[in-house]
């Protein structure tokens, strides 16, 4: 290897210490090893700009800034608030009831939105419904945190390190659907019979105040129906672009700002309402890690560590999807699973070889891949976004959840559904494939 | 018109207060603010009468306020009750209530400096106080524009009403504090 490659391999290290540590922002810091493998030479602009391999991958940032105008508009119309109190009213005030209809509402949001947007939306109506019924909110919040990481994990806007999965290793929409929806239907259930072990027994009512519930007026929380009805057909026509993605080859970013752009136009908004909801600094730290990584592919640093991972792996397929699995979830409940799968996923990529070539054994590492990021965000308060949103929103509502007291159930919940996962793989790709 | 002519006797609240007598007492005298006095009647702190709405709706409400159109009116009764089970001292200790320290311009102060402070400190209700902290009076938004208007060219029986007329009547000569301080 080059100078040029071992300095990139010093700045990465770097960057990924001060983005794990938190040290500084983890934008400043991605922002920061991007300047520095230009300053070095790594990064060129040609690349940067006009390469989806080495530099940024705009399909991925074009359709998160898609979703995320969507989910902007679609927020202002109350119909998450309606959607939360509705599954309250549903249960009955029955609590464990009550979390259940909860956690699917997160879960099927979170996997055709985006789940940070989805639990700050939920969660301050399970703090009404739990305040209206004299119940601890913790374990409601801590059982949609979860659900949401879950959920999301079934499609490919689910959650972010999907969407750098799929335009990587050029799979589609349903490709996602349909080889983790099944698992996820599966995760969800394994995931709501923990959810009664750990805490749905010991959740008691009190019977006089179902009627506190029940007197809350949900179908008042939609503000505005006839722009509901219109986001709904717009958002399905969306669904419909990314799932028929084979017969009009329109890239899924495309798809989602066709939406985007449909759903302001249907709207007519103030651009500051919908532009509040797009995050931007995830988006740079999204641009800033593509240079990193792709300075490093350029640099033949991925290209060298596939090698030597291709000659230990020596065929053993299974072996590695499983280490795989297993290793991205014990680090993603440590790190960030957005940088550590944008760094994974050029080294999947060398080891899978093309999507039209893959075997369903090699493809098998993708799904490995995903699976283990998105089900690891559950192990730590700050293994995902959406924990740590829930822990702002708790903390803020009088009702603190701790770093340990999530991670001590969601160490649990990422070792079940992670030990569910070891099975389906080996049947799925390799007993079946 | 200086800072003294413009500054008025209002009414203040203490520690003590319950948050609903409060409430009462910004409503009676239509005021934009609080001023919370200590047990001898000198004003220490200055809040927004908005942060007194505040108290009433849960975190969660504030958080998402599409939720208060869920709530129906006895939910909004149980709500508004919630007044009757604080004080004004404990919701600043909770910090549901965030006082500034009083905002304050001098006796001789111009209209412009008291418009400044205004502005600067986002605040609607700003207190006069002698160099050697004697207190003087409040002025209200109300009645700085009042003064502003008329030089503008504006007048009115009640814009003048409001220029000349105090909210209270002055203190005796003795009172340490303003006339009407401390629980109405």
């Amino acid at each position: 290897m080059s100078v040029t490659a071992y300095l990139a391999i010093g700045v990465f290290a770097v960057t990924y210490v001060l983005i794990a540590t938190e040290r500084i922002h983890r934008v400043a810091a991605a922002l920061g090893g991007a300047a520095a493998m230009v300053l070095i030479g790594a990064a060129r602009g040609h690349t940067v700009f006009f390469s989806q391999d080495t530099g940024v991958d705009w399909n991925v940032i074009f359709l998160l800034l898609g979703m995320m105008i969507i989910v902007g508009v679609l927020r202002q119309t109350g119909v998450f608030e309606f959607l939360a109190i509705w599954a309250a009213q549903r249960s009955g005030a029955r609590p464990f009831r009550m979390m259940v209809l909860l956690c699917l509402i997160t879960a099927g949001a979170s996997a055709l939105l985006d789940n940070v947007t989805t639990v700050l939306l939920i969660a301050p109506v399970t703090l009404l419904v739990a305040d209206r019924l004299g119940l601890n909110p913790v374990p409601f919040l801590l059982a949609e945190a979860m659900a949401s990481n879950i959920g999301g994990t079934a499609t490919l806007i689910g959650d972010p390190p999907n969407i750098i999965i799929a335009s990587r290793a050029g799979l589609s929409f349903n490709d996602f659907l349909v080889n983790l929806g099944p698992i996820v239907v599966l995760l969800l259930v394994v995931f709501l019979a923990l959810a009664w072990v750990l805490w749905g027994r010991h959740l008691r009512v009190d019977p006089a105040r179902a009627e506190a519930l029940m007197s809350l007026r949900g179908a008042d929380a939609i503000t505005d129906r006839r722009l509901l009805g219109r986001l709904v057909v717009i958002l399905v026509l969306v669904l419909a672009g990314f799932v028929t993605h084979s017969l009009h080859h329109i890239e899924p970013s495309l798809v989602a700002l066709l939406g985007a752009g449909a759903a302001v136009l249907v709207s007519r908004l103030d651009h500051a309402v919908y532009l509040d909801d797009v995050e931007w600094e995830t988006l740079v730290f999204f641009a800033g890690l593509f240079v990193m990584v792709g300075a490093l592919v350029e640099e033949g640093v991925i290209g060298q560590l596939a090698s030597s991972v291709t000659a230990a792996v020596d065929g053993r397929h299974l072996l590695a999807t499983q280490g795989v699995l297993v290793g991205s979830a014990a680090l993603s409940g440590l790190v960030d699973n957005i940088p550590y799968v944008a760094t994974m996923s050029p080294l999947v990529q060398d080891l899978v070889g093309h999507s039209t070539t893959m075997t369903p054994q090699r493809g098998a590492l993708w799904w490995a891949l995903a699976l283990g990021a998105d089900l690891g965000g559950n192990a730590t308060a700050v293994g995902a976004s959406a924990n740590v949103v829930i822990l702002g929103i708790a903390r803020r509502n009088g009702s603190p959840i701790s770093f340990w007291s999530f991670t001590k159930y969601g160490l649990v919940v990422t070792a079940v559904t992670v030990a569910v996962c070891v099975p389906y793989l080996w049947l799925r790709y390799f007993v079946l494939g | 018109m200086i800072a003294a002519d413009l500054a008025e006797n209002i009414p203040t609240v203490l520690r003590e207060t319950l948050a609903s007598e409060a409430a009462r007492v910004i409503a009676e005298y239509r005021l934009p603010g609080l001023i919370v006095a200590d047990d001898a009647g000198v004003p220490i702190a200055v809040v927004p009468g908005s942060q007194l709405l505040a108290v009433i709706l849960p975190q969660y409400v504030r958080e998402d306020p599409a939720l208060a159109h869920v709530f129906g009116e006895r939910d909004a009764d149980e709500l508004c009750a919630k007044l009757n089970d604080t004080t004004i001292g404990a919701l600043l200790d909770a910090q549901k209530l965030v006082a500034k320290e009083l905002p304050s311009v001098l006796p001789d102060d111009t209209v412009l400096e008291v418009a400044a402070v205004m502005v600067a400190e986002h605040m609607p209700l700003i207190v006069v106080r002698g160099e050697d902290g004697t207190y003087h009076g409040a002025v209200m938004l109300s009645r700085a524009l009042a003064a502003i208007a008329a030089r503008a060219g504006q007048d009115s029986e009640l814009m003048r009403r409001r220029l000349e007329r105090d909210l209270l009547p002055p203190p005796p000569p003795s009172a340490t504090g303003p006339a009407g301080a401390g629980s109405p």
